[in-house]
């Protein structure tokens, strides 16, 4: 018979695993067998006949036409955006290499010390150049008659009033660009991370830090956009900005970033390069077009472009292949512009260069294999986000369950705790403890009534003014307990008021608080909960912070094991050494869903909990204390080993409960399996595709909880403890 | 017989529902003696028991153990359980621990035994009540008298001074009475001191060295075991023949 008794369990226990291997197989085998999605890409860039074949070297915008200058003096106008061009007579034949138009001038600047101006669309090239052995490397216009040009060995010239007068900053770095964003502030940069900043229209210059990363490198380009942006490249490939911070008060042009790249296409493919340290190419301008979208060009044929600032860069496909170099690009609105490169070639877009897709435009969504091969990456994503936060809400939840449900039953009544003492004694006490209680609520009196709440607005006053309200809560009990202790006498006698008679000393005060806490939490919409824990509380933030405190890269480096993971998981690679990669405490809009799922679980787990402890013949509790055991330890030993039994199928239901409300933590903000199923319907459209394999999802998690729950269950079976059906 | 284990004073019990279930009772249980308390159910036998180990609270009266007061605020209660033995009605074994375990239970987190010496202990004490053969069985799968032997170990295993038996046999099939009453008598005539609270009239006559006879909450009559067999008052008898007539 005790035989049979054990082997049942097995046997159930065995179809069980039989069946999650094979639903583990099909879902491998759907993952396994969707086929590749074949795509094709153009360029977004036209190839415009230039009329020339000399080596354009840089373009701007003058006058509502596009102007283009190269080598041998060549300067080209178009009065159509940059479709036709046409060759206009030009007053130099050495190469001009740089130009910069704003204030209703143009200037250009090229080899031999060669600058001139043009004040006006009709007026005529006025030769302001420098001495013939001056190598002027960026130029910018300060006004109208006035610029600022740098050139090798840190030499800056002034132009002023047709003079130029050269300023000497004693600095070895050659200076590589320059760039005004009015008659005032400028920024120049250079070789070796040189970053210097004027706010004086150029007369003087202060050095500005490069970021760590990019102080050996060569800062070729720069472009002062606003006066809340600046961006510069290098020539090994990466991109700095400068912003403004409200928050500090920082000005732009003081702190400088490197941007870390997310993620870089290469031309024509959806494929991308997962945070590249570099863009591996050697950069040679930037175009800004708004705060965040710039294109840039590269040696080899590089054209690409980023509309968030750079984390993501797209290379464009170069319809000239890549042996044809570009050296600059001009938008004339966000779209439209040229860039233009060797042997007189100019490319010419309307959609920012962005390559355009062939074939189908779109992956083919409505295919379900394609469907699946182009999200999966997100649903398992979600996926994973979902499992994190079921796993740590189901710990914290049962973790409060238990001791929400052991308070509740407690049997310490305000009775249990003074009858050991003197009446007299209990009296003396309840003097401090009264007058405790009243000065609380004394003191919380002026931060409630400067509210100037009326009637029933005083519902509200939690929000109000918390600690005031929890003060006047505090306050309530103290005086209640005070009262009640001045009034021992020592025979806890119920107080009869007519035909209604209570008895105070029953009171238990465990069980008040967790009565608060479940009533609050039960009696609540979950969805709040989520919004108020991470958007009022702020509870992820406050947890983030002290808790990186604890678990920092410092005090983590060399020590770091599997449990302080959970916590905070760093890069110990070489490339992105010292970089928080995970844990709880990498978001926090992880810690509140955490939080949140499991004080509402844990409220809602009490009362399955306590059912279960009331479910245990009190005889049993008085078994165990007559052998000698405290309460504790029987709740321990004897009562919660049973309940938890009792409990384990109610519990399923709550289990369940959870990981389906964690779909809940997508309103703020968290990227679980419900959140990355609506950023996919908002990609693809496929609404049944989508909801219905965020269904199966959440199916499979929950199905596998319950069956290890059904598992738990057989497992943890005490013959003769309660009904079951079965054996 | 030497020296009062308990001494009872003046024992009131008056519940929160009103109902004075105990008036006034006064008693001594000396070393080795067993002492058999009777009376019809409400009575107030089971309330004089718990009272003793204070499962339930006195409203009034001393209990006295080994000189020591069980009912003031102050007393180590739970040092003082583990020194009353107690056996109850419907058993009470500790349903998701195996036998041994039961026994074991109060050895390891009372007397902050090790594994092996409460194993020990525990071993010795089944093998009294004749469990030996059943130490790995969980009580769901023991039968009644077994079951009330594995309580009778597990309260005899904390050594105690004083053993109480609350109406041990009486939730028990006719046929397993037998195995238990045997395991009780056994330990009487081993001196144990015990106080059993019952319905067995032959058992208190054959065991007990002294019968006290309740009646509504007060000791109608006590004595030696003879007196059931020449009850003084009318009440005992009457008590007695009602007996009788069910049997």
């Amino acid at each position: 018979m005790h035989e049979a008794e054990s082997g049942l369990p097995k046997a159930a226990e065995g179809q069980g695993v039989a069946r999650v291997v094979a639903i583990t197989a099909v879902i491998l085998l759907v993952a396994g067998s969707t086929p590749g999605q074949a795509s094709g890409f153009t360029s977004g860039w036209e190839v415009v006949e230039s009329g020339t074949s000399e080596d354009l070297l840089t373009a701007a915008n003058f006058g509502g036409q596009v102007w283009a200058f190269g080598t041998g003096g060549v300067i080209l106008n178009s009065i159509d955006n940059g479709i036709s061009w046409e060759n206009t007579d030009s007053p130099t034949t050495s190469d001009i290499r740089y130009s910069d138009s704003d204030f209703g001038s143009l200037i250009i600047s090229g080899d031999s010390g060669l600058v001139l101006l043009k004040s006006g669309v009709d007026a005529e090239w006025t030769d302001i150049s420098l001495p013939g052995d001056s190598q002027v490397n960026g130029i910018s216009l300060t006004g109208g008659q006035s610029a600022i040009a740098v050139g090798n060995n840190g030499t800056i010239w002034e132009l002023e009033e047709g003079e130029w007068t050269e300023i000497s900053l004693s600095i070895e770095s050659d200076l590589l660009g320059v760039s005004f964003i009015d008659e005032n502030l400028g920024i120049v940069v250079g070789s070796d991370g040189t970053i210097l900043f004027s706010d004086d229209g150029g007369e003087n210059w202060e050095y500005r830090e490069a970021p760590e990363g990019a102080s050996d490198s060569n800062i070729v380009s720069v472009e002062f956009y606003s006066s809340t942006r600046i961006y510069a490249i290098t020539d090994d490939g990466s991109i700095l900005i400068s912003m403004s911070n409200v928050v500090t008060g920082t000005d732009v042009g003081y702190v400088w970033t490197l941007v870390e790249f997310e993620r870089h296409y290469p031309p024509g493919t959806n494929e991308y390069i997962l945070g590249p340290e570099n863009l591996d190419v050697e950069l040679t301008s930037v175009e800004v077009v708004s705060t965040s979208k710039l294109l840039m060009t590269g040696a080899g044929g590089y054209l690409s472009m980023s509309i968030n600032g750079g984390t993501i860069v797209s290379q464009q496909i170069n319809p000239l292949g890549n042996e044809t170099s570009f050296n600059g690009i001009v938008m004339v609105t966000g779209f439209t512009g040229i860039a233009i490169g060797d042997g007189g070639s100019i490319l010419w877009t309307d959609n920012a260069g962005a390559d355009d897709q062939v074939g189908f435009v779109v992956p083919e969504y409505g295919n379900f294999g394609v469907f699946v091969d182009e999200t999966k990456e997100m649903f398992l994503s979600g996926f994973i986000a979902t499992l994190k936060i079921v796993a740590f809400g189901i710990v914290l939840g049962f973790f409060l369950g238990v001791t929400l449900a052991m308070c509740k039953t407690s049997p310490t009544s305000l009775r249990y705790i003074v009858e050991r003492y003197e009446p007299r004694n209990v009296r003396i006490v309840g003097i401090p403890i009264l007058g405790a209680g009243i000065f609380q609520i004394y003191s919380a009196i002026p931060g409630t009534t400067d509210l100037g709440l009326q009637g029933i607005e005083y519902i509200f006053l939690p929000v109000g003014a918390p600690e005031s309200f929890l003060r006047i809560l505090l306050g309530i009990a103290l005086t209640f307990v005070g009262l009640l202790f001045l009034s021992n006498d020592g025979e806890f006698a119920k107080i009869r008021i007519k035909s209604i008679s209570l008895n105070p000393w029953r009171v238990r005060p465990l069980n008040t608080i967790a009565t608060v806490y479940t009533d609050f939490f039960r009696n609540t919409p979950l969805i709040v909960q989520f919004l108020f824990i991470h958007f009022g509380v702020r509870l992820g933030a406050l947890i983030q912070g002290p808790g990186l405190d604890i678990f920092s890269f410092e005090n983590l480096e060399g020590n770091h094991n599997f449990l302080t993971d959970i916590f905070a998981r760093y890069d110990y690679s070489e490339s992105n050494y010292g970089t928080l990669v995970g844990g709880v405490l990498y978001d926090s809009a992880f810690i509140s869903a955490i939080c949140a799922l499991g004080f509402n679980s844990g409220a809602y787990q009490c009362e399955t909990i306590r059912g279960a402890i009331q479910a245990i013949p009190s005889a049993q509790m008085e078994a165990g204390r007559s052998i000698g055991l405290t309460y504790l330890q029987t709740m321990r030993r004897v009562i919660m080993p049973q309940a938890i039994r009792i409990c384990i199928p109610p519990m399923g239901n709550e289990m369940v409960n959870l990981v389906l409300n964690s779909s809940l933590a997508m309103i703020i903000g968290y990227a679980e399996l419900t959140r990355q199923g609506k950023l996919i319907v908002a990609s693809t459209f496929q609404y049944a595709y989508a909801w219905g394999m965020v269904l199966i999802s959440y199916f499979v998690v929950t199905w596998t909880l319950a069956l290890f729950l059904r598992w738990m269950e057989e497992k943890t079976r005490i013959p003769g403890l309660g009904m079951t059906g079965g054996n | 017989m030497s020296g009062k284990v308990l001494e009872i004073n003046d024992l009131h019990m008056v519940y929160s529902g009103g109902v004075h279930a105990v008036r006034g009772i006064s008693f001594n249980v000396n070393e080795g003696e067993s002492v058999a308390i009777i009376g019809s159910s409400g009575s107030g036998k089971s309330t004089v028991l718990r009272c003793i180990n204070r499962l339930i609270e006195p409203t009034g009266g001393e209990i006295y153990l080994k000189g020591e007061q069980v009912n003031t605020p102050h007393t180590d209660i739970n040092n003082l359980r583990s020194r009353i033995g107690m056996v109850f009605q419907s058993f009470e074994l500790f349903a998701h621990l195996k036998v041994l375990d039961n026994v074991t239970l109060g050895l390891r987190q009372v007397r902050k035994m090790s594994k092996r010496e409460a194993e020990e202990q525990a071993l010795a004490v089944l093998e009294r009540v004749d469990m030996l053969d059943r130490i790995d069985a969980y009580p769901g799968n023991l039968s009644g008298g077994q079951k009330q032997r594995v309580a009778i170990a597990r309260a005899l295993a904390m050594k105690p001074e004083v053993l109480l038996f609350d109406e041990p046999t009486s939730a028990l099939d006719p046929e397993l009475i037998g195995s238990v009453l045997k395991t009780i008598r056994g330990l009487a005539d081993e001196g144990m001191t015990m106080v059993v609270v019952t319905h067995e009239i032959s058992f208190a006559r054959d065991v007990a060295d002294r019968v006290i006879y309740m009646d509504q909450g007060v000791v109608a009559e006590t004595g030696p075991s003879s007196i059931i067999d020449n009850p003084e008052t009318e009440r005992l008898k009457k008590f007695l023949s009602s007996i009788n007539e069910e049997n």
